[in-house]
């Protein structure tokens, strides 16, 4: 077991555990955390899967969490793990279920007094739209060769069919479109069980939401970003739906068999890997880029629907209702990235599983529009709590392979968070806020209660802090629409 | 069982085969309310191989995910028979009539070990939902 005593304290806001701490790391952990959230780590077994990544074959320099890292099931969520091309691993587990599970924001021109007469309206109008919830979450069915196409253009194949604009993939991580997506390694019955989930918001901690710039950190960078207080934006987080899960059950079992055969020892079965430059990892590769263009494509029709609905409710009404995509991020996906390390310039997978890549200015993945600032780092709340837009810095790429928090993280279960309030309550408590609710399931909502995580103003002040990403500005909910 | 992020589920049997049925159930009831008085719709066969027996009963569960996405029913009742090494055959009653209360996502191999002792089977399932 890993105990407090195992890290040793480098910064105000990093700790580190050496790679003696336990037999098997080939590289320290470390941790970006204050006191409190440390301690809140402490409190379920995330650290000791943390360290469990650190015996991973091919791991460069550590075993990387961020401030919202929480327990998991193999890597801990919040966990950033790069391993050097082309023998290091890459592992399944370190992407998880729900690949390219990401947030988009898109921004309005706006103002939160004029949007509020027609807010039941426009919140009913998405709900109706966007499928979401439970089991509900059914569209038009694609064909075979329509998926196919999905998986390997992702949000470009989307535009291409109408369902946006150029702008919205030049505004995407991969713009929207990974390399090396090969429909033929994702399994026939991946493809069918999500046949009919494209533009679906699905359930768990998904959502859409509406909210007001409230608070703005950095007025140069918020002004570019098109982010001005007072204004509405829109918060759209999903992911590849049943796609991603098929295929990461698919390639967890197929890498555990092929870690066998390349000898690879591991703490926990659920970290099966394979060496990049094997058959098999390369598979999984292409497999998994084809479920991120999926998830891609999922998010880029969900703002399809988001802007009809908002067209149908607002036209004519308002002077302005247009959303423009400001970005679009991963927090679950294995990216194939240089990185200098040690004065070296090397080819790593990237692994960030709840974890948001933040690359820092003059990077050449960052859109022209943004690239003398730094990447849109985009980190939403838990529903009906605060979200934040972040800028990425050159502290991150040179400490963390350009990576940052994802989000609140959670300290409750579910369960404790459904026995510890009741949905009818939240509901009731988030409209006395002035805050517009609509979802399938009041359990469901409970479930995704503010209480049951971590306190997200907390864990964004840990990463602008230790300059993993700089604050620009926060926006709160008006709407809620959870699945 | 607490954990923080996902959900996990105790099961046990007298035997492995009863472990694996109470194991499914167990995921099931997490998953679903099957309606008062549902009917049986449709029965299924299944068959699964695997490397070990902790192998096979995260493919078990993982293929009733699946079925009941594919099939849009759920499963109320289950014959499995085991045989070694890691092997699975098993006949599914399936009914239409339920409600979907969680999108389980998957059945993972986090810490998965299946004990032994002198009153039969156990183990603990953690699943991302």
């Amino acid at each position: 077991m890993v105990a407090k005593k195992d890290f040793r304290r480098l910064t105000a806001f990093l700790w580190e555990a050496p790679a003696t701490a336990r037999p098997g790391m080939r590289v320290p952990a470390r941790i970006y955390a204050d006191d409190r959230l440390l301690e809140a780590a402490m409190d379920d077994r995330s650290l000791e899967q943390l360290v469990n990544t650190a015996t991973l074959p091919g791991i460069v320099k550590y075993a990387l969490a961020m401030p919202d890292i929480h327990q998991g099931y193999g890597f801990p969520i919040g966990g950033v793990v790069a391993t050097r091309l082309p023998s290091g691993v890459i592992s399944p587990g370190g992407v998880g279920y729900d690949i390219n599970c990401g947030v988009r924001l898109l921004t309005t021109r706006l103002h939160e007094e004029e949007l509020r007469p027609h807010l039941e309206r426009l919140m009913g109008a998405l709900f109706h739209d966007v499928p979401s919830g439970v089991g509900r979450g059914h569209a038009q069915a694609l064909s075979q060769k329509e998926m196919d196409q999905v998986l390997e253009r992702g949000a470009e194949w989307a535009v291409s069919h109408g369902y946006g604009s150029r702008e919205d993939l030049e505004h995407t991580e991969e713009r929207g479109s990974m390399q090396g997506g090969d429909a033929g390694a994702v399994s026939e019955r991946a493809k069918t069980r999500a046949k009919d989930e494209l533009g679906t918001l699905g359930s768990g901690n998904h959502f859409l939401e509406i909210d007001v710039v409230d608070r703005v950190f950095d007025p140069e960078v918020a002004q570019r970003f098109g982010l001005e207080e007072g204004t509405v934006v829109v918060w759209i987080h999903s992911g590849s739906r049943a796609l991603g899960h098929q295929v990461c059950t698919d390639y967890v079992r197929e890498l555990q068999a092929a870690g066998q055969r390349y000898g690879i020892q591991l703490p926990d079965r659920e970290l099966a890997c394979a060496p990049l430059d094997s058959p098999e990892g390369k598979r999984y590769f292409a497999a998994m880029a084809c479920a991120a263009n999926y998830a891609w494509a999922n998010r880029q029709m969900m703002t399809h629907l988001a802007r009809q609905a908002f067209e149908r409710v607002l036209a004519g009404q308002v002077r302005d209702w247009h959303l423009t995509l400001l970005y679009d991020v991963a927090h679950n996906i294995a990216k194939i990235e240089e990185h200098t390390v040690d004065g070296e310039r090397l080819r790593l997978c990237v692994h960030r599983k709840g974890a948001t890549r933040a690359f820092g200015p003059g990077h050449p993945a960052v859109p022209d529009r943004y690239r003398d600032l730094g990447q849109p780092v985009l980190i939403p709340g838990s529903m009906g709590s605060a979200s934040y837009v972040l800028v990425g810095t050159e502290t991150a790429m040179q400490e963390t392979f350009g990576s940052t928090c994802h989000g609140a993280g959670r300290v409750k279960s579910r369960h404790a968070a459904k026995r510890g309030v009741s949905g009818q309550a939240l509901r009731q408590k988030m409209e006395r806020e002035g805050i517009v609710v609509r979802t399938e399931s009041l359990g469901d909502l409970a479930e995704e209660a503010p209480e049951a995580y971590k306190d997200v103003d907390r864990v964004v002040e840990v990463v602008h802090q230790a300059g993993l990403a700089r604050k620009v500005a926060r926006t709160r909910p008006i709407g809620v629409m959870k699945g | 069982m607490p954990h923080t992020a996902d959900v996990a589920i105790e099961a046990w049997g007298r035997d492995l085969p009863e472990l694996f049925v109470h194991a499914a159930q167990g995921m099931l009831s997490l998953a679903v309310t099957v309606e008062p008085g549902a009917t049986v719709t449709a029965s299924r066969e299944v068959s699964l191989e695997a490397p070990d027996w902790e192998a096979l009963l995260v493919d078990w569960l993982n293929e009733l995910l699946a079925l009941q996405d594919e099939h849009g029913e759920t499963y109320v009742a289950f014959d499995v028979s085991l045989s070694a090494p890691g092997q699975l055959r098993a006949h599914l009653q399936a009914t239409q009539a339920y409600r979907l209360n969680v999108a389980i996502k998957a059945a993972t191999f986090h810490n998965l070990a299946i004990r032994h002792d002198e009153r039969g089977y156990r183990t603990v399932v953690v699943f991302d939902v």
